[in-house]
């Protein structure tokens, strides 16, 4: 858990950052695509920097905890709180030069990442009801997010295909295959460290484990809670 | 060569000569030389000025336009036009060596030869009229008082196309009211045109005149004074007196006028034949033995003739114009000299001016003399008198002050400039500019001026398209470089208008249209419409990529130079926001068009945007600068291999 934390250094954000347009909505489109891009590419890695699998459209990191009932609370807590209140949402507001990107455009580039394939809107349901996600909560959230505009949103710096193969291949070079494991130990367990999975946002590794097992590698069985996954 | 290469200007119209007026314009005109096409001139548009014609080739104007002075025209024929041949008119060039009876006939250009030939009996016989030999003579004509309607005689030495408003006028001999100079000036005129078909009888020779010419009247014989038509001994046949051809009074035959109506009484004593040998004989002996082709009686033969073919139609105005323009002669005038002012001055001082005959000739010794004060006063009295006349009979009425303008304008820019020294010079500029234009008022495209048939609309709109390209062009006016090489269609309307001095004004709609037609006739000015609707004019040269340059050379200054106050960006490396505002400033532009041309850099990419709580500003483009193709799935992938590999490595 503090591993994550410590070893972060400062992300490094890019030259556009500092240049006051790049908050302005383009209407050249050709400047206009560049902008979206940059803007992507942008969210992209500064959410791989922070580890972040979920935004909200101002910008501020989701913690898991309070959609799911793993027990990943440490953790989130911990890299949210890395970072002080006021630059919770550093990644739309620069408030070196006072510029911030407003609600509309926050929403555009998450559309354009969605056209990627890179970002899911999540639902705004999913956070009352937590369970409601969790049985089957992949395919769930798959088909919630392709139609939804919640405020709050996937970021697939790997999406969910990535994260199952990531899985898969470390099941296979470990030598696990056929046995049992329980989700928890999949991203918080101390064989899983150093792996990029590790920390994994408990709603994401269902999706990922969802394709896995619609390609018969692995079932999913289990309670609520205590959920266990077979790799074949 | 009849033909002459011309100059034209940017616009593609002829360059005019001082004091050339633009009559009529029409196009598609096609060129004949004799009775064959010119091939490389049959489709252009022909410019009739009071000194030429200029046919201006609409394919290739500056190579093949070509121009002929009216000066050079010795006659000038009409043809209607039959089945699918169209309307032409065939000017006939005087010959260089040639001048005998041809030069009679048209009666129009006739001037310049008879007085290089005339004959030596005219002057031995009345040597009171060398000095005015230059005076036409077609002083045969009447005009009809207005008050009284008495017929009277056009004096002598009234020539149409040098009168003007200082010219005297003697009152009419019945009722004693004196005609205005436009009645006379028009009587004149309808002689000249009238008599073309007949041949001219204005020989001074002490016969009575042929009674085949009906306007061969006595007048013709008494040239500038009493004496000098008293001198010829005139009654050289004391037979029965004969009948006035108006009134049928039978007058005495030494009588020159009808005793009863003033009409010239013609004479009857010599056959037809005998006046036109001994006229022939008299006025030009030498020419009719050096070319005898000068009695073949048309120049239908004549290979240098040239045609005009009207396939547009338009002829028959060109032609009214024509046979205008050949009356009033204006070419003459460029060498002429001034209005003999201080005589007649001198004159309406002394309140004589309505019945002097003031020529020219009038010797200087006449005028008083007076030094000193007195003399700068009354210096000073007879310029007002003579400016209250000018101005009094030049706006009696609208032909009177066209027949004076030059005067008039004249006058006008000496009044523009003792108000502009009193007012202290604050509009001088203006006051130039307008004085200026006024001086161009004969240049003017108006809608009388060009054809109306076939394309008229069309032809008036071109023209005024080229009309506005030399305006704008004009170095001298630098309408468009003042406006920082581009100005707002509606800036151009309100100075283009203004500059006519509120005559002949162009309504927007005409002007818009002419605008447009900038880019079809590759003139050098282009008019450019924004995405706003706005539209600017702008030299041809001027392009976008051109303001673009300029705005980024602007914008990379700015890394220089630090800003006014403390930035929070790196201005080394953006450097700054500007405004439409700043734009206007630092290119001399309207607001209104920097905006535009900000937005239209920003179109091209150049440049973008940030709105903020000062406003929109416009930045040199650091977002799309080709890097952002950093979010590259092919360059994405190698990243997660990489990435992948070293992670793997690490495990």
């Amino acid at each position: 858990m503090s591993i994550t934390t410590t070893t972060t250094p400062p992300f490094s954000f890019p030259r556009e950052y500092s240049f006051p347009p790049f908050f302005t909505r383009q209407t050249n489109l050709t400047t206009h695509h560049a902008q979206l891009t940059k803007w992507a590419s942008l969210v992209l890695a500064y959410c791989r920097h922070h580890r972040i699998f979920k935004l909200t459209l101002s910008g501020i990191p989701v913690t898991s905890s309070s959609s799911s009932a793993s027990a990943n609370e440490p953790t989130t807590i911990t890299t949210t709180s890395t970072t002080p209140q006021q630059q919770k949402n550093e990644l739309f507001h620069n408030s070196k030069i006072n510029r911030r990107l407003s609600l509309a455009d926050a929403r555009e580039v998450f559309d354009f990442l969605r056209k990627d394939g890179r970002a899911e809107y999540i639902l705004s349901n999913n956070k009352d009801s937590s369970f409601s996600a969790a049985p089957e909560g992949g395919i769930g959230g798959v088909g919630g997010g392709g139609g939804g505009g919640g405020d709050v949103v996937w970021v697939y710096w790997r999406t969910p295909e990535e994260w199952a193969a990531l899985i898969e291949a470390w099941v296979e070079q470990t030598g696990q295959k056929g046995s049992v494991l329980t989700l928890y130990e999949l991203t918080e367990g101390d064989t899983t460290c150093g792996t990029e999975f590790h920390g994994l946002d408990p709603d994401l590794l269902q999706k990922a484990l969802s394709i896995l097992v619609k390609r018969a590698k692995a079932q999913i069985f289990g309670q609520e809670d205590s959920q266990g996954v077979k790799f074949f | 060569m009849f033909l002459k290469q011309i100059d034209l200007t940017t616009a593609l119209r002829p360059s005019y000569l001082p004091d050339e007026d633009l009559l009529f314009v029409q196009d598609n005109v096609g060129l004949y030389e004799g009775k064959y096409k010119l091939p490389s001139q049959q489709n252009g548009q022909v410019y009739l000025t009071s000194h030429r014609i200029c046919y201006v080739d609409k394919a290739e104007p500056r190579k093949h336009s070509v121009a002929l002075d009216l000066k050079d025209v010795e006659r000038y024929e009409f043809y209607a036009g039959f089945l699918k041949s169209s309307a032409k008119i065939t000017l006939v060039p005087k010959a260089a060596k040639r001048s005998s009876l041809q030069v009679w006939s048209p009666g129009v250009a006739s001037n310049y030869s008879r007085s290089a030939t005339s004959s030596p009996a005219q002057r031995t016989d009345s040597p009171v009229r060398s000095p005015a030999v230059d005076q036409p003579q077609a002083s045969t004509a009447t005009w009809v008082c207005t008050i009284c309607s008495f017929s009277n005689p056009v004096p002598s030495n009234f020539d149409p196309s040098t009168a003007n408003a200082h010219t005297p006028l003697p009152p009419c001999l019945a009722c004693g009211i004196k005609p205005t100079l436009t009645h006379v000036l028009k009587a004149a005129i309808s002689n000249a045109t009238s008599r073309q078909p007949g041949p001219a009888l204005l020989t001074p020779l002490p016969i009575r005149p042929s009674p085949l010419s009906e306007f061969g009247a006595a007048q013709v014989q008494m040239p500038d004074s009493p004496t000098s038509l008293n001198a010829p001994p005139r009654a050289t046949d004391p037979d029965a007196s004969f009948q006035c051809p108006r009134c049928t009074f039978l007058n005495h035959p030494s009588l020159l006028a009808c005793e009863i109506c003033g009409a010239p009484l013609i004479s009857h004593d010599l056959p037809a034949e005998f006046t036109q040998q001994t006229r022939s004989e008299t006025e030009s002996p030498g020419p009719f033995l050096l070319s005898p082709l000068s009695a073949v009686p048309a120049g239908q033969d004549n290979v240098e003739s040239i045609k005009l073919s009207f396939r547009g139609g338009g002829e028959k105005i060109f032609y009214e114009r024509l046979k205008g323009s050949m009356t009033q002669r204006k070419w003459l005038l460029q060498g002429a000299p001034p209005i003999p002012r201080s005589s007649r001055a001198g004159d309406s001082l002394n309140g004589g001016s309505g019945l002097g005959i003031t020529t020219g000739s009038e010797s200087p010794a006449e005028r008083v003399k007076i030094a000193g004060i007195a003399g700068l006063e009354r210096r000073g009295q007879a310029m007002r008198k003579n400016n209250e006349l000018v101005i009094g009979s030049a706006f009696e009425d609208l032909e009177a002050l066209m027949a004076s303008a030059k005067e008039i304008v004249a006058l006008a820019e000496t009044f523009a400039r003792q108000v502009k020294g009193g007012t202290g010079g604050s509009n001088a500029s203006e006051n130039a500019l307008l004085a200026e234009s006024a001086s161009q008022l004969g240049l003017i495209t108006t809608k009388d001026i060009v054809g109306t048939s076939g394309g008229g609309e069309s032809l008036y709109l071109s023209e005024l398209a080229r009309n506005l390209a030399e305006f704008l062009t004009d170095d001298r006016r630098g309408v468009l470089r003042k406006a920082g090489g581009i100005m707002s269609l509606v800036d151009l309307w309100a100075v283009f208008n203004r500059a006519r001095g509120g005559v002949e004004l162009v309504s927007p709609a005409d002007f818009e249209k002419a605008a447009n037609l900038w880019e079809k006739l590759e003139l050098p000015v282009r008019l450019r419409t924004f995405r706003s609707g706005v539209m600017v004019v702008q030299g041809r040269d001027r392009t976008d990529e051109h303001t673009i340059k300029s705005l980024l050379s602007w914008l990379a200054d700015l890394h220089e130079f630090p800003p006014d106050r403390e930035v929070a960006w790196d201005w080394r490396a953006f450097g700054r926001g500007v405004t439409a505002r700043d734009a206007a400033e630092r290119f001399g532009w309207s607001i209104g068009v920097a905006e535009e041309e900000l937005e239209m850099a920003e179109d091209r990419g150049v440049l973008c945007r940030e709105e903020g709580i000062e406003g929109l500003r416009f930045w040199e483009n650091f977002i799309d600068t080709g890097e952002g193709k950093a979010y590259d799935p092919v360059k994405e992938e190698q990243d997660k291999i990489v990435r992948a590999l070293r992670d793997s490595g690490f495990i």
